[in-house]
């Protein structure tokens, strides 16, 4: 959990880095007066780079994903509960008592 | 409802707490989230707690939960001696309490005194007269007496005010089950289905009675929930299974001669057979002949 934060935290950063990067490097464009074609490659491999950490620290940190399959093993019911609002102590376990030598002792 | 990991956690934990190895408290409070009855080992390692005085201090306010729990599995074990303990010791904390009220009817229940606990429930209802528990107590005490059409009588009254209640409508349906009268169950399954169309298990009970009501029609209804069955619970349910194929050969003798042909369920039923025998040459190899025969004679006739 604070690894997936610590890592998601560095990777918003990485991408505040980048847009930083991305004004600076078309301030220095109009200095110069040439046109904006594209972002140089160093910033775009650190937004590719951001984009990784930010969407894994995403996936991790929520916790894990459950199965919304009826089928699957999680979901699939194979019994029902007793319904014990209904149960009842006239059964045919009177002819065989438990034998329980315990008390309740306090 | 019990899935098929809860079930097999359950069951591992209860090998466990068998054998020693600790983690009674955990099982004991999985058997309450998934309403199970085992009594006789709730009783046995729940008393083991409660006799355990450093153990029971740890629980804290969950304490008289547990007294709750043993106290009911006691009654199921006809301990009444340990019920009554455990009742007095529930008295004694919450001296004006229904719920344990409830407990001490219930004792009397399991005593066989009826005439009591029914002047118990009657006075519990007076203060309270719409305590679902208290009414469905009386259901079953009409139950345990053998008065079956009394239990129905109730059930009835009690649906008509609480009808959102789907486990008195599985209730009521077991019993109409237990009379062999089927309509009604059907009719019962069907508001089960309706309040939980995702349990395959409730599918299943339904498509069982509309089978053994019979007829053409019914027959064919029968199999389309045999179906949503094998659809929910992704073919495992092995049941399922055989129903699809009996209903297909039934449906094949009830037209027979009348010459319409239904090509789709020819199909459904060579699938369920497929998956029948995969599965028993996995689990069951040495019962897969007497499977091929069964499945043989079913075509056949």
């Amino acid at each position: 959990m604070g690894l997936g934060f610590a890592i998601g935290f560095v990777g918003v950063l990485i991408l505040f880095h980048a847009a930083y990067s991305t004004i600076q490097y078309r301030a220095l464009l109009k200095i110069t007066e040439e046109e904006f074609s594209g972002s140089p490659l160093s910033v775009v491999f650190e937004l590719s780079l951001g984009l990784l950490l930010c969407t894994w620290a995403a996936l991790t940190v929520p916790g894990k994903l459950l199965c919304i399959h009826p089928d699957s093993e999680e979901n699939r019911i194979v019994s029902l509960p007793a319904n014990l609002d209904f149960m009842i102590f006239n059964h045919r376990g009177k002819i065989f008592p438990v034998e329980m030598n315990e008390k309740l002792r306090h | 409802m019990v899935t098929k990991t809860e079930e097999s956690q359950l069951n591992n934990l209860e090998i466990q707490v068998d054998n020693g190895g600790g983690g009674a408290w955990e099982y004991l409070s999985l058997v309450r989230k998934l309403k199970v009855r085992r009594s006789d080992k709730v009783l046995k390692h729940g008393l083991s707690i409660l006799n355990d005085s450093n153990q029971r201090s740890k629980l804290g306010a969950e304490e008289w939960t547990l007294y709750e729990q043993v106290a009911v599995a006691a009654m199921d074990c006809l301990s009444l001696d340990v019920a009554q303990d455990c009742a007095k010791a529930l008295r004694k904390r919450f001296p004006e309490s229904k719920r344990v009220g409830r407990l001490e009817a219930m004792l009397l229940e399991a005593k066989g005194s009826w005439e009591m606990a029914e002047k118990a429930y009657t006075s519990l209802l007076e203060d309270n007269p719409l305590d679902q528990i208290i009414h469905k107590r009386r259901v079953a005490m009409a139950k345990a007496q053998g008065n079956i059409s009394g239990a129905i009588e109730w059930l009835n009254k009690y649906l008509e005010i609480f009808m959102a209640d789907h486990d008195a409508w599985r209730e009521l349906a077991e019993v109409y089950l237990s009379l062999q009268m089927y309509k009604q169950a059907a009719f019962c399954y069907e508001e089960v289905i309706l309040a939980q169309p995702t349990v395959p298990l409730y599918h299943l009970a339904y498509a069982d009675v509309l089978y053994t009501l019979g007829g053409l029609e019914n027959v064919q209804t029968a199999k389309k929930y045999y179906a949503s069955t094998i659809d929910l619970t992704g073919g495992k349910n092995t049941r399922a299974l055989f129903g699809v194929c009996l209903c297909t050969s039934a449906i094949a003798q009830l037209t027979k001669g009348k010459n319409k042909e239904d090509k789709e369920g020819s199909q459904l039923q060579s699938l369920a057979a497929k998956a029948l025998e995969k599965d028993y040459k996995q689990r069951a190899p040495d019962k897969l002949s007497q499977l091929t025969t069964a499945l043989k004679s079913l075509t056949l006739s």
